[in-house]
C-alpha cells in the first residue's frame, strides 16, 4: 500500500493549485471573520482576504510567531466556538505559556487522514505491528500517530513510559514491524541492544519512521545496516501540528509535502524573501484545512530547502529536505522545542532571590540529547546547610521536568567557568 | 471541467461576490449552499453570462468563457435551470422543451433534437403524459421537471441548477433530487445552488458554503453535513459567544 490517498497524492499540479487557492481563500476568510487577532493583524497592514488571487499572494499576509501563540493564550487563536472543539492539545511551548491547539471532530479526522497518508508512504500496512516510542514532550504526536496507524488497520502500541530495555523486549516479543520514534532514540536503542546482547536477527522490524530531529545520512546508514531495516524521515513542528506534514517515500530523496493541507514557504532568514529550490531558509507553514486553529504563515524556526523536479514514485507533491537546523534561540531537545527564556523563568521561580548567571549545556550521551544546567555559585545559592541546597536543586529539577517535560542535571560552577564561555546568562553551549 | 478563480461581482455599488474560487470536475454534483443573499445565484448568473463581473476568470473545459454572451455559453455546453423555473406558462409542455433546443434548431440538428425529446420523456414520464398540456397548469414539481427537461434539450455538458427545491413539498423535493442523481448517473455534471442544504448535500459529492459573497468553507458533502457551522446555519442556531454551550465552573 504505497499510496493511501493516491488520487490526491498524484493530483495534477494545475488541479492542486486550484484546490490550494480555494482552501487558502476560505481559510483566510474564516480567520479574518472569526479570529480578532488575524483581523487586527490584517487591518494593521491594510490587507483584506479578498486581495489573495493566487497562492503566491500569501507573501502579502503577516506572519504568525510563537510569541503570538503565547500572547493569545489560551483560546485567542481559535476560529470556532469552544462548543465545536472536541480535542484540546497542549504542549509546553517556547514562551512562558503552554501552546493550546484545538480540533473539531472533523479536524481530527483530517489529521488522521494526513497521518495515515504519511505512514503508508513510509511502508505501514494493515498487517503491521507498530510501536511508538516518543518522549512525553511529544505526546501530541504520539496520539496523532496512534490514530493514523490504527486508521490504516495496523496493530498499534501507543507511547508508554517503559524504559529502553523493556521497549526492546516488547519489540522482540510482540514482533513489532514498524517503529515510530526520533532518530536519536533509535540510535540509543541500537546501543542498548548491544549492551544487553540482543541480536537484530531476533527482531521482526522492517522499518523505522523517524521524526522530531534532523536525520543525518550517517545515522540513517548506521540504523539501516545495524538493524537491516529501512529508515524513513518525516517532518512537522511538534508544538502546533502533527508529525506528517512532509514525509519520505520509498525513493528516500526528500520529503513530500502534504500540499493539499499545508502551504509551505521557505523564506530567507535575513530578508523574509522566498527562497529558490536548493536555498536554505526558514520553514513557514499555513494550514489549509484546519477549521478550529487555522495558523497563517507560522514561522516554525526550522531550516530546510525545497527540492526541484519530480519524484519517480509518482507523487506530484513537492519535496523538501529534512531539517538542517534552526533559526534564532529556540532549541530542539529530544524533538521538543524549548526557549532558553523558559528555563530562565523556571530557575527564577524555583530559587528565591536568584541573581547569578546560568548556561544551558547540551550534549549527547548514547545518541540521546542530554541537558545540563550550569548554575553560577554565589552567596544567595550557597547555604551552609548542604541539605537545603540539595532540596533547592531537586525542586528546580522537578520544576523543569514538570513544566518542560525535560530531564536535566544541574551542575554548580564557578563564576570564572561561566565567564570563559563569554555568553550572557541563559546562553547555550551546544555540543551535540 | 469548470474552474473559477477570484470572481468579484457587484450589484450597483454593493459587492455581491468577493474573491470566489471554485471548481467542478466531470461527473460531479457540487452544491453551493448559504443563506439568502449570500451570492449563490450570482455565481450561477456570472457563469452563464447573465450578469457581468468585474474581476476573475471562468474556464470551461480549458477555454476561458468569461465575457462571452449567454447564447455562446449555452453553445459551449452550459445550461442553467433558473430559480422559480421560469417556464413559458402559455405554451405547451412540448413547446417549452423544444424552445430549450432553440440554438440547435438554428443549427438544423433536428434528428438529434427528436431523440433528446424522447430521452427527456423517458426521464420524466409525467411530462410525456402531459406533453400537450399548457405548462402554466402543471404542479410545482412538474414545472421544475419541465425546467430541467428544457435545459437538457440544449444538450449541455454542465447543468446549473438554481434552487430546484424552492417552494416544493418535501416529498416532491426528494423526487427532484432523485432525478438530479439519475442525471449524474447518465454522465451529467451538475452545479447546484440550494437553500435546502441537507437535501442538496445528500446527493452531491462536494460543497461550498458562501457567506456574504465569500466562500467560508468547502469540502466533501458528508463532511459539510457533519460540520457544526453548516448545521447551525441549517438549523438557524448560532452561538453568540465563544463560551456558549460549554459550562464554566
Amino acid at each position: 500500500m504505497t499510496f493511501w490517498d493516491g488520487e490526491n497524492e498524484r493530483i495534477k499540479r494545475e488541479d492542486l493549485e486550484q484546490v490550494q487557492l480555494e482552501r487558502l481563500q476560505s481559510t483566510l476568510n474564516r480567520a479574518y471573520k472569526n479570529v480578532p487577532f488575524y483581523r487586527k493583524e490584517f487591518d494593521a497592514i491594510g490587507i483584506d482576504p479578498g486581495a489573495l488571487s493566487s497562492v503566491q499572494d500569501i507573501t502579502k499576509f503577516p506572519f504568525t510567531t510563537r510569541e503570538d501563540l503565547g500572547d493569545n493564550y489560551p483560546y485567542g487563536l481559535f476560529a470556532v466556538p469552544l462548543r465545536d472543539i472536541v480535542r484540546i492539545s497542549s504542549s509546553t511551548g517556547t514562551t512562558l505559556k503552554p501552546v493550546v491547539v484545538g480540533y473539531t471532530m472533523r479536524g481530527l479526522k483530517v489529521r488522521e487522514a494526513i497521518t495515515s497518508r504519511f505512514l503508508a508512504a513510509g511502508g505501514v500496512l494493515d498487517t503491521d505491528v507498530v510501536q511508538i516510542c516518543l518522549n512525553p514532550g511529544l505526546s501530541n504526536w504520539g496520539r496523532a500517530l496512534k490514530e493514523g496507524a490504527e486508521h490504516i488497520g495496523a496493530s498499534v502500541m501507543p507511547m508508554s513510559h517503559m524504559g529502553t530495555t523493556k521497549q526492546l523486549l516488547t519489540m522482540q516479543d510482540y514482533k513489532t514491524s514498524v517503529l515510530l520514534t526520533t532518530p536519536s532514540y533509535a540510535m540509543h536503542m541500537v546501543e542498548v541492544m548491544k549492551s544487553i546482547n540482543m541480536d537484530a536477527g531476533t527482531l521482526s522490524l522492517k522499518a523505522i519512521i523517524v521524526m522530531g530531529e534532523a536525520l543525518s545520512q550517517e545515522m540513517r546508514e548506521r540504523l539501516e545496516s545495524a538493524l537491516k531495516i529501512d529508515v524513513r524521515a518525516a517532518y512537522g513542528p511538534s508544538d502546533v501540528m502533527g508529525p506528517g506534514i512532509a514525509f519520505e517515500c520509498a525513493e528516500k530523496n526528500g520529503l513530500h509535502i502534504s500540499e493539499d493541507h499545508f502551504l509551505l514557504e521557505i523564506i530567507a532568514s535575513d530578508s523574509d524573501a522566498p527562497c529558490a529550490p536548493g536555498e536554505t531558509g526558514e520553514v513557514v507553514l499555513t494550514m489549509l484545512t484546519a477549521k478550529a486553529f487555522p495558523l497563517i504563515r507560522f514561522r516554525t524556526g526550522d531550516l530546510a530547502f525545497k527540492i526541484a523536479g519530480s519524484c519517480p514514485c509518482g507523487r506530484t507533491l513537492e519535496r523538501m529536505s529534512g531539517i538542517t537546523g534552526h533559526t534564532g534561540e529556540v532549541l530542539t531537545i529530544r524533538g521538543v522545542k524549548v526557549h532558553p527564556a523558559q528555563i530562565d523563568r523556571i530557575i527564577k521561580g524555583a530559587i528565591k532571590g536568584f541573581s547569578s548567571r546560568f548556561l544551558i549545556h547540551l550534549y549527547k550521551e548514547s545518541h540521546l540529547d542530554m541537558t545540563e544546567i550550569w548554575l553560577e555559585m554565589n552567596d544567595a545559592l550557597f547555604s551552609d546547610e548542604m541539605k537545603v541546597l540539595d532540596a533547592t536543586l531537586k525542586y528546580l529539577r522537578e520544576q523543569i521536568l514538570e513544566i518542560l517535560g525535560l530531564h536535566v542535571t544541574i551542575r554548580l560552577v564557578e563564576a570564572e567557568t561561566i565567564g570563559e564561555y563569554e555568553k550572557p546568562s541563559g546562553g547555550v553551549i551546544d555540543e551535540r | 471541467m469548470l474552474r473559477i478563480k477570484n470572481l468579484h461581482a457587484y450589484y450597483g455599488r454593493i459587492k455581491a461576490l468577493d474573491n470566489v474560487s471554485l471548481h467542478v470536475r466531470p461527473g460531479e454534483i457540487v452544491s453551493l449552499i448559504g443563506a439568502n443573499g449570500a451570492g449563490k445565484t450570482t455565481v450561477l448568473n456570472t457563469i452563464s453570462g447573465l450578469i457581468r463581473f468585474s474581476q476573475g476568470e471562468i474556464r470551461f473545459e480549458d477555454s476561458k468563457i468569461n465575457g462571452l454572451r449567454p447564447e455562446k455559453i449555452v453553445a459551449a455546453g452550459i445550461s442553467q435551470v433558473p430559480e422559480g423555473r421560469q417556464i413559458f406558462a402559455p405554451l405547451t409542455v412540448r413547446e417549452n422543451l423544444e424552445l430549450g433546443a432553440y440554438l440547435r434548431f438554428k443549427k438544423k440538428e433536428n434528428e438529434g433534437i427528436t431523440s433528446d425529446l424522447d430521452r427527456v420523456f423517458q426521464l420524466f414520464p409525467r411530462l410525456k403524459e402531459r406533453s400537450g398540456q399548457i405548462a402554466g397548469t402543471l404542479s410545482g414539481g412538474e414545472q421544475q421537471m419541465l425546467a430541467i427537461g428544457r435545459a437538457l434539450m440544449a444538450k449541455p455538458k454542465l447543468l446549473l441548477l438554481d434552487e430546484p427545491s424552492m417552494g416544493l413539498a418535501p416529498l416532491i423535493v426528494k423526487d427532484i433530487m432523485n432525478t438530479v442523481s439519475e442525471l449524474r448517473k447518465g454522465g451529467m455534471t451538475i452545479l447546484m445552488v440550494e437553500q435546502n442544504a441537507r437535501a442538496s448535500l445528500t446527493i452531491s459529492d462536494r460543497g461550498y458554503v458562501l457567506e456574504t459573497g465569500r466562500v467560508v468553507l468547502q469540502g466533501p458533502s458528508d463532511e459539510l453535513m457533519d460540520d457544526s457551522d453548516v448545521k447551525r446555519a441549517y438549523l438557524g442556531k448560532d452561538y453568540k459567544t465563544f463560551w456558549e454551550g460549554r459550562e464554566r465552573a
